[in-house]
């Protein structure tokens, strides 16, 4: 099973308005807007990607589908960007 | 529902590594970071100043480089040992107003923040620094901007707007491109941080609350030192973050206007 989890290279700054990333190897920074920023403090735990899917579909007018399909993608982003990794989780 | 934007960090660091060390650049000096040590040189001159655990040491060409040379690397190497002490540089010009409370504004070179510091000045304000505060956190969780030592100069081109740099002219440096002069301001050595104002030169004012992730974002690119990525970088952004959250920012568009109405505009924010 896949667990996603940050990695040693991100510090992150959560904010009224959301969260400010910053890899501190390739140096480049992104913002969180509210939502994401949700999703992110799921990710200081380590999470699978089902149980974020769940928040946003309790806190947020959205269907499965859209919020399984905005989760999968920003996780895949920050995947991309060196911020989260995958993790084999039992 | 938009979950992420990114943007690319334009920091004045140009930065590159190997296994062994961090190359880094910014302005005229370079620098390579290993684990408790920084090796400085600059550009334009062979000469060297190390950054060993907290103290700077001369290096080879040091004592012989022209003045210029050595201020640069003096000034980068003070900045280095200060991330060590738990204190900040942020490129921002800092005043301190009649209540006791620093105003600071961050930007880029040329975006205002000597000449607004200097129109405050005028008004009585004390200035803590013309290109540069030093952030500190207090113990008791405020956030205490330092000066910085360094004189205010101003464009001589003002000389017209403000008469009592008209005597000043003379002291042009010709090797400064923008042409500046040393102003003579009642300078402050530390005041509790009341603001934050994002510059940007534009062809009307305008002002607007700035949010704390537009600040944040800001503040990282005018406090570059956070991404050397060293074991204080941490502590160092969390500094940023405590200044963007907890301080109210405003970014402002800004024209010569500003250098006659900046009082009035500081009045503003503060009613």
């Amino acid at each position: 099973m896949t667990c996603f989890r940050l990695t040693s290279r991100a510090l992150a700054a959560t904010l009224s308005d959301g969260a400010v990333l910053l890899n501190l190897h390739t140096k480049r920074y992104f913002s969180l807007n509210e939502t994401g920023t949700r999703v992110w403090t799921h990710l200081q735990r380590g999470t699978r990607a089902e149980p974020i899917i769940a928040t946003l579909l309790a806190e947020y007018e959205v269907d499965e589908l859209e919020a399984r399909r905005t989760v999968l993608s920003l996780l895949d982003e920050l995947v991309g960007e060196g911020l989260v990794e995958r993790v084999e989780c039992s | 529902m938009s979950l992420a934007t990114t943007a690319v960090a334009e920091p004045t660091l140009v930065l590159g590594g190997d296994s062994g060390a961090l190359h880094w650049q910014t302005g005229a000096v370079r620098g390579e970071t290993y684990a408790e040590r920084t090796v400085l040189t600059h550009v334009d001159t062979p000469a060297v100043l190390h950054v060993e655990h907290g103290r700077l040491r001369r290096g080879p060409g040091y004592a012989a480089a022209p003045a210029l040379v050595r201020r640069e690397l003096a000034r980068t190497g003070a900045i280095l040992r200060l991330r060590e002490r738990g204190a900040y540089v942020v490129h921002a010009s800092g005043v301190v107003d009649h209540g006791g409370r620093a105003w600071l504004f961050i930007g880029n070179s040329g975006s205002g923040k000597s000449t607004l510091a200097f129109a405050l000045a005028r008004r009585g304000w004390r200035v803590l620094g013309d290109d540069g505060v030093v952030l500190r956190p207090a113990v008791d969780g405020t956030l205490v901007a330092h000066g910085w030592r360094d004189p205010l100069r101003v464009s001589a081109a003002l000389c017209g707007i403000f008469p009592e740099l008209a005597p000043l002219a003379p002291l042009i440096d010709e090797q400064d491109e923008r042409r500046r002069v040393p102003a003579d301001v009642p300078f402050a050595a530390r005041a509790p941080v009341a603001a934050c104002i994002c510059l940007e030169p534009g062809g009307c004012d305008g002002l607007a609350r700035q949010s704390e992730t537009a600040a944040m974002a800001a503040l990282i690119v005018q406090s570059p030192w956070v991404l050397l990525g060293d074991a204080h970088a941490p502590a160092h952004f969390d500094a940023l973050r405590r200044v963007a959250s907890t301080v109210p920012c405003w970014r402002l568009v800004n024209t010569d206007r500003q250098l006659h109405d900046i009082g009035r505009t500081i009045d503003s924010l503060r009613s």
